[in-house]
């Protein structure tokens, strides 16, 4: 071209000597994108406090040992959540309406196992002081693998013989073989938690003596007491507690229940207790209150009962034991369904004159269960529910905490792992302030995934090797995703043993994914609410006005129109549009 | 995977720039962002009047990193067609020209010109982005308008009473090497359908559905999810045309949905009453078998 | 080399000895035989050109201003209705500085259809910044073809060769052909100052705001200019080389002469005939031909009719509403406004749609010019049966 085209006056003809970048289209805007990431709601749901979307997303990146670590850095134990878990992350994946909830719990299962082959790796913990944890069940797992990972002596005293709480006595081993128990506790040892087992704190050892040994102490005793039906013949032999029943088979004794067995309850107490019954030889009829919708057991493990020939009877409560000296029948109440109780769940009233007789050798009761308060240290303060704490796990005790079946939280595996970082979190903050340390994060609800998470110990720690682009502490809805980026795929079943073999003896029933279909499995992950640099926003951004930035993208204001096309078509729900200059 | 990668089949390189001239939400900018990631630098693009007129950027500005030659409202096939001739002549034959005109200038003011270019089988790709009015003189109405819509010379009290121009069917009456339809929802196919137009010879038409935030009357950031509505509702076929009598729906057509939302997401067809949104279902119905028939005849 | 061949073809072998390399063509009576020959040599190779049957005059010049941008020699020919289809485009050609070559055949607008010569559809495009070269015969079509490209190229503009139907377009002459070596080595390949180059993109055409469209037109006008003077610089060279030239302004046995006659085209032969005749008889009558309408010759012209006392301008176009179209440029060229003589100029309104012009109907001018007390500046008409 020849020079007079740059030489600032107007050619002959009208040939372009610059780019249109001169022009700063941003000035157009009065909204601009800003990346944001949010929560997933499996995150919120989970409570434990697992980072579930982000070591679903390193698994779909290919980065398996990053996930593990990120899994393992909450969750001491995916290997048995991954088999016992409600998971209520899958209840609030926002893939169930697209087609159907990720199967975290197979995958977290399946990561669990390959955890159990790795050699734990002691945390340089840099804390010091000496932690005493009563009771070694998942809650004072959970305390202790998280203040040993910190760096804090930590002895568990368990009354067993064995560790492992609720989880040894009371799920079967067809729900959760022993060996992988075993194997978790084992794993958990290794970062430096030290057990005795045998010892009844508060009965071998006073209370008094216990608390003076340590630096802080974590109560986590369970609920080990079935609550009683409260009707009569309930002394009859032949009547017993579920959780006595599953306690006695879990210790590898196989007793005589006969032909015909009544379980009442639709908890997972009760479905444990039908299934082990089943297994014994007994033909086996769950008497429930309510019907299957208010049923609090996971949907699959009623399920499996049914598929395993267990009987559901619902809208009936048992009145009365008949017999002489052993049971020999329940009389039982027709119910129908009234006004929604305290719990929601709309409450069974009797329907009058409709009594009938369900035949019994042998009825488990498995309605609830209530902890054992006598054992508890003198002093401590006590709600309607258990035994008070603070949402650390403080007690009215000076550097005592609780958590798990003891306390109001509702009583689950997970939300005793979940109590148990929680108090891990509380204790740790307890020391370094008492250390004369300023803590930051003194507000738990920062660590909070979502305004009703669990807390995260990775946030406490402030070690969180996902970068969170400023983050916003608010769940993605299904609304906010962009399913056209997403095409459908059937949810991974893990592979079930024949019904035949799983009533003949306690193998496990649930096979499991392969790692393979566990990875492949994740990719099914939308990734709400986090970045996962799908470049979508820089392919559709019809102002170029987004380029890469390190680990994420940036907007170029100088451009960028406003249009909010990157923000409507993010898959996840990552990027927020805000009015300028706010 | 059950999430779409799209990343990994559109190119990173960039043809265009920021700072032109488009409305924000703009498809048609998009468009010829995408498309010139397909074709890359070895491109001449012909532009007749149309908005990209504006959005190409003022003297002495340019928002395009291949040259480019604004040319008369009906003249693109036209230009093309000596740009064409001039290149090969001077040994740049590998070079691929480009018209990029507005439905105006296609269905309307340069069907002429560009008959007789797909008709001598010129080796030109026209790419005719498809906001389905006179966008940039201020929405009048053009024989691409479909039917109902309201638009400046169309008042909803008397909207648009033709059919929209089938230049698909047109098209593929000129027996021309390769024709596709393609939106910006789709941009990985979009790109596909733009690279295997870059590799055909001979004449090659793409048409871009694009909608227009303030020609259609919808929010700017409703573009992508409105030109994936047009797919998936039926009413902008994705098809793909070899020499006219080769067709298939390519990709693979989503589940159908129904017409009425992606007419109720517009401003223009606001006024419509229940019964014309069923004349357009139906409509949108028949042509669909037309399009699936001619599929099943001479598809692969 | 000698060659017996009508104006048309006069025309085509001035472009293939121009090396054309596009050209882009539709086919309309009488220009029809011209791109018909080029295309009988682009078939048989005796021109390496790409010939764009195109679907009208509208998009023949869309195509060559295409050619044209991405830097080849390009060249079209029409006539009348379809150079008024093209006129949209001939603006495009010029604004654009894309040196075009087309050849018109002076023919006649409809309706009623008519197909024989007059000169309204070439002056019409008068304001679209087009060259416009009028020839009187099939020597100097085939002479002003080749030069055309070479005074286009020169100034970045489109140049127009203006040829009468059937006076020349059909009717054969012998003329003499310059060798292909000569003609190269006046006409070497073109080097555009501005193309489409994927090495060099650039956009042509964009919007240009009121702040600089006036200086790109004052840059068009100053080419034209430049042409006025290259024209004659390049009809120099042409005579060097090939012994001819003919002037953008010629005049003959203009010396001292009383009463001018202004020609253009093929009527310039005719008056020519008559001038002689009238000098044998003694009376003081030349004649000026304008062979370049645009840029106009204005300097050239006041010269040539300096001495005159009466000029008399043939027209054979109408400006409807106004007269002559010729009559009126010359006119405005002799204007000075400060009080000096000039000659009076009669316009006369003559030949359309193809009435003949004989030299009865030039004596019958020259006696009518003569004899009136003076012009009164009207426009005049002459062989119309009223």
């Amino acid at each position: 071209m020849p020079d007079s085209l740059t030489a600032g006056r107007v050619p002959p003809v009208a040939v372009s000597t610059t780019s249109t970048l001169v022009t700063k289209t941003g000035a157009w805007k009065y909204i601009q994108p800003v990346y944001r990431d949010r929560v997933a709601p499996c995150n919120e749901a989970c409570p434990v406090g697992i980072d579930v979307e982000g070591y679903l997303n390193l698994i779909r990146e290919g980065r398996t040992a990053q996930a593990l670590d990120l899994l393992l850095r909450e969750n001491p134990m995916p290997a048995i959540t991954g088999r016992v878990c409600h998971h209520p992350c899958e209840a609030s994946c926002n893939r169930r309406c697209f087609d159907e909830a990720v199967a975290v719990h197979e995958i977290e299962r399946s990561m669990g196992d390959l955890a159990l082959e790795t050699t734990p790796r002691r945390m340089p913990g840099t804390r010091v002081g000496k932690i005493g944890i009563v009771g070694s069940g998942p809650a004072a797992l959970s305390c202790a693998y998280h203040l040993a990972r910190l760096g804090y002596a930590v002895i568990v005293h368990e009354a067993a013989a064995e560790p492992g709480g609720m989880l040894r006595l009371g799920i079967p081993e067809y729900r959760l073989p022993r060996v992988v128990l075993n194997r978790q506790i084992e794993w958990i040892a290794a970062h430096g938690v030290e057990f005795v087992c045998g010892v009844r704190v508060g009965t071998d050892i006073p209370w008094r003596d216990f608390l003076s040994r340590f630096d802080a102490v974590f109560v986590a005793i369970g609920a080990m007491r079935s609550r009683p039906l409260g009707i009569p013949g309930e002394q009859l032999e032949g009547v017993r507690p579920g959780l006595e029943f599953l306690a006695e088979v879990n210790r590898g004794e196989r007793p005589k229940l006969g032909a015909r067995v009544v379980v009442v309850g639709g908890g997972n107490t009760a479905m444990d207790c039908a299934r082990t019954a089943v297994r014994l030889g007994s033909d086996v009829t769950v008497l429930y209150r309510r019907t299957r919708a208010e049923m609090p057991a996971i949907a699959a493990e009623v399920e499996e009962a049914e598929r395993e020939g267990v009987r559901f009877t619902f809208l009936v409560a048992p009145a009365l034991l008949r017999g002489t000296d052993r049971v020999k029948s329940v009389e039982c109440q027709l119910m129908r369904l009234g006004e929604p109780d305290a719990s929601g769940r709309r409450a069974p009233v009797p329907i009058e004159g409709s009594r009938f007789r369900l035949p019994a050798d042998t009825v488990l009761t498995a309605i609830g269960e209530l902890p054992d308060f006598r054992s508890l240290p003198t002093g401590m303060d006590l709600d309607q529910s258990g035994v008070a704490t603070d949402q650390l796990g403080a007690t009215s005790l000076a550097a005592v905490f609780a958590g798990g079946d003891l306390t109001r939280d509702p009583r689950s595996v997970a939300h005793a792992i979940g109590a148990g970082k929680r108090a891990a979190i509380g204790i740790d903050r307890h020391l370094l302030r008492a250390g004369g340390l300023a803590v930051n994060g003194g507000d738990p609800d920062e660590l909070r995934y979502g305004p009703r998470g669990n807390l995260s110990i990775t946030r406490w720690r402030g070690d969180d090797p996902v970068s969170r682009h400023a983050p916003l502490n608010e769940v993605v809805t299904f609304g906010d995703i962009n399913t056209s980026q997403f095409v459908h795929r059937p949810r991974a079943i893990g592979q079930r043993v024949a019904v035949e073999i799983a009533r003949a003896g306690f193998d496990e029933v649930n096979v499991g994914l392969s790692q393979d279909e566990a990875y492949e499995e994740a990719g099914r992950c939308f990734n709400c609410a986090v970045c996962n640099r799908c470049d979508l926003c820089l392919i559709l951004c019809p102002d170029i006005a987004i380029t890469r930035d390190g680990d994420g993208y940036a907007v170029n204001l100088d451009y960028c129109k406003g249009c909010g096309v990157c923000a409507a078509e993010c898959p996840r729900g990552a990027i927020t549009m805000t009015k300028v200059g706010e | 995977m059950s999430q779409l990668r799209i990343a990994d089949r559109v190119p990173e390189r960039e043809l265009l720039s920021s700072g032109h001239l488009a409305c924000p939400g703009c498809a048609a900018s998009l468009a010829m962002r995408l498309v010139l990631k397909a074709l890359g630098p070895n491109t001449v693009v012909v532009l007749p009047a149309c908005c990209w007129s504006v959005i190409a950027g003022p003297w002495p500005q340019s928002s395009l990193g291949v040259p480019l030659y604004h040319t008369a409202f009906e003249t693109g096939a036209a230009t093309a067609s000596g740009i064409r001739a001039a290149l090969d002549l001077r040994g740049d034959a590998d070079v691929t020209v480009m018209v990029w005109a507005g439905d105006g200038g296609t269905f309307d003011i340069g069907l002429q010109a560009l008959s007789g270019a797909a008709e001598r089988n010129e080796n030109i790709l026209y790419c005719c982005y498809d906001n389905e009015a006179y966008m940039n003189t201020g929405i009048q109405r053009s024989s691409a308008t479909p039917w109902g819509a309201w638009t400046t010379t169309t008042p909803a009290a008397h909207p648009e009473s033709s059919p929209k121009k089938d230049m698909l069917a047109i098209m593929a009456a000129h027996r021309i090497p390769y024709l596709a339809t393609a939106t910006v929802a789709y941009p990985d196919d979009l790109v596909e359908k733009a690279r295997r137009a870059s590799r055909a010879r001979g004449f090659r038409f793409l048409h871009i559905l694009s909608p227009c935030p303030p020609g259609w009357k919808h929010a700017d950031d409703e573009t992508i999810e409105l030109a994936r509505m047009a797919v998936q509702s039926r009413v902008f076929p994705l098809v793909e045309v070899e020499g006219g009598t080769t067709w298939r729906l390519s990709p693979e057509p989503p589940e159908a949905q129904p017409v009425a939302p992606y007419l109720l997401r517009q401003g223009r067809f606001r006024h419509l009453t229940e019964q014309s949104m069923e004349h357009i279902q139906s409509e949108v119905d028949r042509r669909w078998e037309w399009i699936v028939r001619q599929c099943a005849n001479g598809g692969r | 080399m000698k060659k017996v061949m009508v104006g048309n073809h006069a025309v085509s072998w001035g472009v293939r000895l121009a090396r054309t390399e596009v050209i882009a063509a539709y086919p309309i009576t009488p220009q029809t035989q011209v791109v018909e020959e080029l295309a009988e040599m682009c078939s048989d190779g005796r021109l390496e050109a790409r010939f764009i049957k195109v679907e009208s005059e509208h998009s023949a010049m869309a195509a060559c201003i295409g050619a044209s941008a991405a830097g080849a020699r390009a060249f079209t020919a029409t006539s009348s209705q379809g150079l008024a289809l093209m006129h949209e485009m001939l603006h495009w050609a010029a604004n654009g500085r894309h040196p075009v070559v087309m050849a018109n055949v002076n023919r006649a607008l409809g309706p009623g259809w008519n197909i024989w010569t007059d000169q309204i559809d070439s002056l019409s495009q008068r304001d679209t910044g087009w060259i416009q070269l009028y020839c009187e015969n099939n020597q100097e079509v085939l002479d002003t073809t080749v030069m055309a490209f070479r005074l286009a190229e020169a100034v970045d503009l489109p140049v127009m060769i203006v040829l009468d139907a059937f006076y020349l377009s059909h009717t054969a002459e012998p003329v003499d052909v310059p060798e292909q070596e000569a003609v190269d080595a006046f006409l070497p390949r073109r080097e555009a100052r501005y193309k489409l180059d994927v090495r060099d993109p650039r956009t042509f055409g964009g919007l240009v705001r009121p702040d600089s469209y006036m200086e790109m037109k004052w840059h068009l006008q100053k080419s034209m200019d430049q042409a006025l003077q290259l024209f004659d610089e390049i009809e120099e060279e042409w005579l060097l080389r090939f012994g001819r030239r003919y002037g953008a302004v010629e005049s003959y046995r203009a010396d001292d002469a009383q009463l001018l006659l202004v020609t253009s085209g093929t009527i310039t032969s005719t008056a020519r005939h008559v001038v002689d005749v009238l000098r044998e008889r003694g009376e003081s009558v030349g004649l000026v031909k304008v062979k370049m309408f645009r840029p106009f010759p204005v300097s050239s012209l006041r010269h040539a009719l300096a001495g005159a006392e009466r000029v008399a301008v043939l027209d054979r176009n109408l400006s409807a509403g106004r007269g002559g179209i010729f009559a009126e440029e010359i006119r405005s060229a002799l204007y000075h406004g400060n009080g000096r003589a000039t000659p009076d100029v009669f316009g006369f309104v003559l030949g359309l749609g193809g009435r003949d012009v004989t030299p009865a109907l030039i004596e019958e001018i020259v006696q009518r010019t003569k004899s009136a007390p003076t012009s009164g500046r009207r426009d005049l008409w002459a062989g119309v049966n009223l």
